[in-house]
This record gives structure tokens, sequence and C-alpha cells, in this order.
């Protein structure tokens, strides 16, 4: 940039030294996703979010010969070119602006400079001839240009769909939109809250973070909350944005001795050189591996790439270690739950819930079972124990009363638990035991709580929190508090219906036991048939409580991962742990 | 959603064949030489082409791609076989070993 340019933008200028408080340039491309929607242009900028959809990837497909870029030189705006010129995949930056861009193509024809933006699709039937967000972007790389000293009074989108150029002039009403967005746009991304979801719009089923945004569902539980204040009217039932099904599942590894390498897009698992079986990288979400399982650095380094995590258990059954990639980029979020998990009252509102929710779902599963066993007894003491515990849970003001009362609905629970399993699946006592677990139905039950936590890292990891400080567990050296604390409501549901499954379906026999001077672990065929239940589960569609639409389990705890971080961020005003009727 | 695709191809030169094969391995399972049925999204799909138009030389290679529906309905059903095909219809579990 020549000199002369430089001074030429003399009053908007960032004071030199500002520090911390100069904002970043913005980038013109989030200008465009901020103008579409505030929230999801805040999402990705500040947040650091993004997913891949249909659309970002034709987007970008449409790109790649524009974004190849050229090496020859481009004249600056003080010695204009003598013959029309076109570079692509230009970088420039206005620091007067404040703005930054890389131009698909930049046309030079004296000293006009006119850029031109490549869309995928086909140009709209508009008098303005592109949507506002288009425009926008386009003006953004018009001010650029035009405080580097260039003559710039409209640019051109080429829409790639129809194969045509759409030129759009100057204005000062669009210069003067775009520089109102773009103040927006930082005083929004400067907020510790996200900008609100749109409401009920037709934008949000084709955006490509509708998963992270959780728009209708984020909005029906705020107008909740507003609505206990105002009388409340009745809301529209959230849309399904959400697909239902992951496409990709988990792959486990416990055979000892294997080895997990990486043959072009696949992966192999071999023992002693020969191959036991192969996976798509496409259809693997996670790896497990068990004990004295190999993994080749090859494989590593292409799930870290693909954001697979792999989880390491010991033989046993322990969680020992996740690997994935670079940490999750949303900071905001994990100041947010640290201040959280700092302040008693707000982390013990959340533990309410969880809590609440536990018991409840505890409550459903006991009812459920007696009612077939006992044919319909609606008053057996332990329902009602459990609906007493669970109400005082809702209003406990204290951290430690909330454990004890956990405490004495886990006990009431489990007394009736274990009677609803074979008697030789349980010991003489009707209660939890572990470290060792001493009769099968508590090692089958370790090992459910260790996959479900295991499950639950996972989610909250890839939402962005830290998954060891948590709001109801107490940090301690090596322990998923987090983690722990979401799968309390998920117990009953997930594990504890899981091993009732098993052993009253006679999955698991007494040969799918070792005992060893009284303690009881799984065998490696006991072991698979755990994790065939347990995934079984995980696959089952359940109606959503509160939203209304069927989904699967597995979806249920990313999406309360998620539901988790807009409470910590105080977007909703209370957690809704999930609950069955 | 899945879909169910059969992909097939020629090729004209031994290298980029061994590199279109490896490609397709990483996507589906391959029925007959030069023959894949492949499960995928469109995003998925989106993905393979890219992969491709990288690989292929438009003047001398032909893919030809068909869209054989959803995987659980007409997907699985528009195949009929004789003698053995080099692989069966994929697991879509989670897989245990």
């Amino acid at each position: 940039m020549a000199a002369e340019t430089e001074s030429a933008v003399p009053s908007s200028d960032p004071p030199v030294g500002a520090g911390d408080a100069q904002p970043d340039l913005l980038p013109v491309r989030m200008l465009n996703e901020f103008a579409y929607c505030p929230r999801l242009g805040t999402l990705m900028w500040a947040d650091g979010e993004w997913a891949p959809s249909l659309d970002t990837r034709q987007g970008l497909f449409t790109h790649r010969r524009v974004d190849k870029g050229d090496r020859r030189a481009v004249p600056e705006s003080d010695a204009p070119p003598e013959e029309p010129l076109h570079a692509r995949s230009v970088s420039l930056s206005a620091p007067g602006e404040g703005l930054t861009a890389k131009l698909d193509l930049l046309e030079l024809d004296g000293p006009v400079a006119t850029p031109v933006d490549y869309k995928k699709g086909k140009a709209p039937d508009l008098p303005e001839g592109a949507y506002e967000p288009e425009r926008v972007q386009l003006c953004a790389q018009g001010l650029i240009l035009r405080e580097n000293g260039y003559r710039c009074d409209e640019g051109v989108l080429y829409f790639a769909g129809s194969r045509r150029r759409v030129s759009i002039p100057f204005d000062d009403a669009l210069v003067e939109r775009t520089r109102e967005l773009a103040a927006a746009f930082r005083l929004a991304a400067a907020n510790d809250r996200l900008p609100p979801p749109l409401k009920d719009s037709p934008k949000c089923p084709r955006c490509s973070l509708v998963g992270i945004c959780l728009p209708d569902e984020t909005n029906l539980l705020s107008a909740e909350a507003a609505d206990e204040h105002t009388g409340g009217a009745l809301h529209r039932k959230p849309r399904k944005l959400l697909p239902a099904l992951s496409e990709a599942l988990p792959l486990y590894v416990q055979q000892q001795g294997a080895f997990v390498g990486k043959s072009g897009d696949r992966l192999t698992v071999k023992l002693e050189g020969k191959k036991l079986t192969d996976a798509r990288l496409l259809d693997v979400s996670q790896i497990c591996l068990f004990g004295n399982v190999m993994l080749s650095a090859p494989a590593i380094s292409e799930l870290a790439r693909r954001g697979t995590p792999i989880c390491h258990f010991s033989y046993g059954g322990w969680l020992n270690a996740i690997t994935t990639g670079l940490a999750h980029k949303n900071i905001a979020l994990r100041i947010r739950q640290f201040e959280v998990a700092a302040d008693p009252a707000a982390s013990l509102g959340i533990a309410r819930g969880i809590v609440a929710g536990k018991v409840r779902n505890q409550r459903t599963l006991l009812r459920r079972q007696l009612k077939e066993r006992d044919k319909g007894d609606r008053n057996h003491p332990a329902l009602t124990a459990l609906d007493d515990y669970r109400q005082r849970a809702e209003h406990t003001t204290e951290a430690g009363s909330l454990l004890g009362l956990e405490g004495m609905a886990a006990k009431t629970y489990f007394a009736e638990f274990f009677g609803l399993l074979p008697p030789w699946s349980r010991g003489d006592t009707n209660g939890r035991n572990r470290r060792p677990p001493t009769d099968p139905a508590n090692a089958v039950l370790s090992f459910l709580y260790s996959l479900l936590t295991k499950e639950l890292h996972v989610a909250v990891q890839s939402v962005g929190f830290d998954p060891m400080l948590g709001v109801f567990h107490r940090p301690r050296y090596g322990r998923p508090s987090l983690a722990l604390d979401l799968a309390e409501e998920f117990r009953p549901l997930v594990a504890d219906s899981a091993t009732l499954m098993l052993f009253n379906n006679g999955e698991l026999s007494e040969e799918s036991f070792l005992s060893r001077a009284g303690a009881v672990a799984l065998t490696d065929a006991g072991r698979r048939s755990v994790i065939a239940a347990f995934e079984r589960r995980l696959a089952q569609e359940v109606t959503h409580p509160i939203f209304g639409y069927r989904i699967v389990y597995r979806r249920v705890l990313e999406v309360q991962a998620r539901l988790l971080a807009r409470a910590v961020t105080g977007e909703i005003e209370h957690y809704p742990a999930f609950t069955t009727r | 959603m899945r879909h169910a695709y059969l992909i097939c191809y020629d090729i004209a030169t031994p290298k980029r064949l061994r590199i279109v094969h490896k490609t397709l391995k990483g996507f589906g399972d391959p029925l007959q030489f030069s023959v894949f049925r492949c499960e995928l999204t469109k995003l998925e799909l989106h993905d393979l082409r890219e992969r491709l138009a990288g690989v292929l030389h438009d003047d001398e290679d032909r893919v030809m791609i068909a869209n054989l529906g959803p995987i659980n309905g007409r997907g699985d059903e528009s195949i009929e076989f004789w003698g053995a095909p080099l692989s069966l219809a994929p697991d879509r579990g989670p897989t245990i070993v």
C-alpha cells in the first residue's frame, strides 16, 4: 500500500496502542453472514463455530478457480494499468473502515476498480439485483478498495447457477447500510450474549449452523421463562430442523492385541496380520479402544483432522483418556462455565435441575416396571418417596442437601431396581457396589455408566465446554465432572434400562462373567453384548418431552449439552433436564 | 438421509485408475470391477465429486453415478445379483470387534 493512500484516511483510524480495545478487522465474508442473521454471524466470527453443509461446500467448489489466485502483480492505485486487468483472489484490508476481504476477482480499468464476487446460486429476481447480505458484502469490498485509493462506484455479483453478471451500484444508501451493519456486528461480537435466534424464519432450515444455534428450541425455552411473568400465550411447537439420525456411529475395538490402521479413507482392524473388519471413515463418529489395542499414527492424525475423538479405556472399561484434535475455539463459553462453577448459587441452580431430572427418570423407570410386575400398584412407597425427594431437590438451597437427596433417592431406587433383575445377577444387599463390583448386575451398571460418561464427555467437549469442571460433581484430579453431571439424568434412561434389557432378555448369562476372589468382571463376549445393548439404546427414537419431535437418544445427548451451554451463558433461564413420561 | 449410488467408471490410464479405485474405496464397496455401491448423504456425494474432479481427465475418462434411492428402501432392493458379488451390503450398526 502506498504511503499517500494510508494517510488519505485520517479521521477514523484506530488510535495507536489501543491494545485489546482495538477491534480486529472484520472479514466481509462474515459481514454477509451477519446481514443474513446476526446470530449466525456472531456464532461464526466471535465464537468460531463452523459446520460444513452442502451449500457451503458447493460454494467453495464454485470458488475453486477464483480461489487459486494468480501470481501476477496488481498495480497500486497511484499507477493505474494501461490495459484493463483482471486479478484473482486479492487480499486487501482497510484499517480505517476496519474491514478486510479476499476479493474473488478484481477488475481494473484505469483508475476504476470493480470487485467481482462469485455466488454459486442463481441470480434472484429482485429489483436490487441481489439480496441484502450479498450487496452489503460487495459494497464492503468496494469500501476497502476506496480506502486503498481506487475509484470504485459499483461491484459485480457473478451468479454461477445462471451464469449472469449483476451490477450493484454503491449508492449512499447501500454504503450507509454497510457501515451500519459493520458497527452493529462489532457491538454484537463484543457482547457476552449472542443475538437472539430468528423467529420461525424460513432462513433457518438451510442454515449450516442450525444444530448449533437451535433457533426454535432456544426461542421456546426463553419465551417460557418470559411467560412466567406475562401470563403465557401458547407457542409454536419447534420445527424439526435437526436431523433425527446420525449417520456415523462409534467403532469399538476390544479384541486384545488388535491393530487399527488407516488404508485410504478406511480404518482397518487387524489381528496378527489378518483383517478382522474395516469401516469407512465416513461411518465412524468416534473410536473406543479397550486395553491393549494399537492405533497407527496416520490413523490418529486423520481422525484428529476430521474431529473424530478417540476414547481410550482400560481393559476393565475405565475411561483413561480422550484424544481429539486441537481444542475447540469457543473460549467465551469456557469463561462463562468457570464463572458459573465459581458461583455457588448459579451452580446450584443447574445442579438442581439435573438431580430433579434424574430422580424423575428413576421414578418413571420404576413406575413402568412395577406396573408390569404388580399389575398397577400406583401407590408403591418407593414411588411416593422418589416424588418427595424430587420436589425437595427442586427447592433446596444448599449444595450439601442436594447431594444428600440424590443419595437417598438412589438408595430407595436401587433397592427396588435390583428386585427387577434375576436373582443370580445380584448380590445379597440389593444396592450399588463398585471398585470392584461384587455381583454381575453391578459390573454391568459400572461398565454402562463408564460408556455413558464417555458419550457425554465427547458431547460437552464438542460443544466447547471444559469437561473437567462441573456444577454438581466437585472437581477432582482426572474426574470429568461436567460429563458426570450431564450423565446423571441419562443413567436411568440409557444405562439402567439397558441393564434390565440385558438381564431379562437373556442376553447375559452366568457365563458372561468372571469372578475373581469376589470381584466380578465381564468376559469379552459379555462386554460385547453390553456395548451392543448400549448402542441399541442410543439408536432408539423418543419423543422429545419439550420440543415434541422424534429424536434418537444419541442426538438428545448432544442437544442437552447445547442447552446446558445456553443455560450457562444465560440465554435460557433454567437448564431443562431431559425427562420421559 | 443416505441414498445408495451405483458408481461406475472407465479410466484411461492405470495410474488414474488406481487413484480412482482407492478414492472410491473410501466411499463405498466394490460390487464388480469398476463398479461400486456407495451409501452417501448429499454432502458426502459432493465430497466424492470434488475428489474425483481433481483426478479425472474429462477428455479420456468416464464416470457414471446412478442414484438407486434411499437406503432401507428402494436403494436396497434395486440390485439383483447373479454369481458372487465382490462385497455384500454393509452392516449399518456400530462396529464392535
